[in-house]
């Protein structure tokens, strides 16, 4: 049993698992109230989550335990996520992989180059939706120029964001089976680890 | 047929500077008086608040012969391309009423402030206490009777008339042609077609420079509010959509990715 395909090897622990999904649950709040302010015809939203004037004081709350929780995350995984020259070459034929073809790519560690990318990326659209969120939370403080930028940058980088958080959840769902319980319950099959992070099997510390 | 649209016309050569409008305003809005700044000059206050809707500016110009003021009566412009109404994300809490006021509803206003953002007069103001946004609302509750704004209703002057717009347009046409006549060469009509006109007009010694008169030059709803409401609404929502449907037949066309490999990963075993 001990090497067969099945065996399950832990990958996240309780405590990231617990703060990926913290992290997950006000961004997905952050992103239904964004959206109900962010067009007249998605105001209906604003409704469902308990009306217009609650999202506009709950939104930029929910929004700081966004940024906590995912700044906790950073922490816990910033040094895992630097880019080492595999990753680079991976990111330049990633193409190939969204393809399918991917038989001459590097081998992929604990985390491949588009996972460390999307982490780089929403930690830095996750300073710039804080800033510009900022402004707009208390427009009777800022001045007009700044109001002014932060209408197009907030809504712009929370695009990003979501474009970015598609990929991530299609990824992490029906893109790669097996990878929802790594974050559900901490743990993937052998051949899981061996299809997609064989550098990372190959270097666990043996049991 | 349309509504009437109608329009308060100020006529800045005839203001005193009274406040008998400021104070009608107040009254009938039934505002509570709030001591503001004082900032060493006539002015009520430095500028509108949200419990103060009509302020007049006494600009001071220097001449040749000593100082003199130049008056004018600021409030929401309820302008034709209204950048308060681009901006607002509610639904109902601003509304443009048939005769061209710009009436803010505060049941359905949420606070956001987007208004005030996207108000090239910086008009609107916060309420710390509600939380809410407010403005000059034209007296809406006294047109939708067949009665005058508070304001025009109070002046000893006629600087201020209101009616029709297209009959005020040229009745202040006519008066700085008037003033022209009178030796006033750079006297006009401040009606800034940047916001597609305004519902509030005003005839102007100086209309070459309204700055003087503390009223913007040019004004435009701003263009990041423009871009804001406007392209990158459209194309962002078409590239969320875009993004959710390209996963989709993402998967559709290639499946779970690694399937093979998965086979290998068995094999090694």
């Amino acid at each position: 049993m001990k090497n067969s395909s099945q065996q399950l090897i832990p990958r996240f622990n309780a405590v990231e698992r617990a703060i990926h999904w913290a992290v997950a649950i006000t961004f997905v709040y952050a992103t239904l109230s964004g959206l109900s302010l962010w067009s007249r015809k998605l105001y209906w939203i604003a409704g469902v989550l308990g009306g217009g004037v609650t999202v506009r004081a709950m939104h930029p709350l929910i929004s700081v335990l966004f940024v906590l929780a995912f700044g906790r995350l950073f922490l816990k995984w910033r040094r895992e996520m630097v880019l080492d020259a595999d990753d680079r070459t991976w990111l330049r034929y990633s193409y190939k992989y969204a393809l399918k073809d991917d038989a001459g790519l590097p081998e992929v560690g604990k985390y491949n180059g588009g996972q460390k990318m999307q982490f780089w990326a929403q930690a830095a659209l996750a300073v710039v939706l804080l800033c510009s969120g900022t402004v707009l939370w208390f427009p009777e403080y800022m001045p007009r120029t700044l109001r002014l930028a932060a209408v197009l940058i907030h809504p712009a980088a929370a695009l990003a964001a979501m474009g970015g958080i598609i990929v991530h959840v299609y990824m992490g769902t029906a893109a790669v089976p097996g990878s929802l319980k790594a974050m559900i319950r901490g743990v993937v099959t052998r051949r899981w680890a061996a299809a997609h992070h064989p550098k990372w099997l190959r270097n666990l510390p043996q049991p | 047929m349309p509504a009437v649209q109608v329009a308060k016309l100020i006529d800045t050569t005839l203001c005193i500077g009274c406040k008998a409008c400021e104070v009608a305003c107040q009254e009938w809005n039934d505002q509570e008086f709030t001591l503001g700044t004082f900032g060493g000059t006539y002015q009520t206050m430095p500028q509108l608040e949200h419990n103060f809707w009509n302020l007049i500016k006494f600009n001071e110009r220097e001449t040749d012969a000593g100082m003199s003021w130049l008056m004018a009566k600021y409030q929401c412009m309820h302008c034709a391309d209204a950048g308060c109404m681009s901006a607002c994300p509610a639904p109902g809490a601003i509304n443009r009423l048939d005769n061209g006021t710009v009436d803010f509803n505060h049941d359905n206003c949420i606070g956001c402030g987007y208004c005030i953002t996207g108000c090239p007069f910086d008009v609107p103001r916060l309420s710390p206490t509600t939380k809410k946004v407010y403005k000059c609302s034209l007296c809406s509750d006294r047109t939708a009777v067949g009665l005058e704004p508070a304001c025009i209703k109070t002046c000893p002057t006629s600087c201020l008339t209101f009616g029709s717009r297209e009959e005020l347009v040229r009745k202040a046409d006519a008066r700085a042609e008037t003033l022209k006549s009178d030796g006033h060469k750079d006297a006009g009509v401040y009606n800034p077609v940047g916001v597609g006109g305004t519902n509030v007009i005003y005839v102007l010694k100086h209309a070459s420079a309204p700055e003087e008169y503390g009223l913007p030059k040019d004004p435009t709803v701003p263009w990041t509010v423009s871009l804001w409401k406007g392209p990158l609404k459209w194309l962002g929502t078409l590239a969320l959509a875009g993004g959710v449907l390209g996963t989709f037949f993402h998967y559709v066309r290639f499946g779970p990715l690694h399937e093979e490999k998965e086979e290998a990963g068995d094999e090694k075993q």
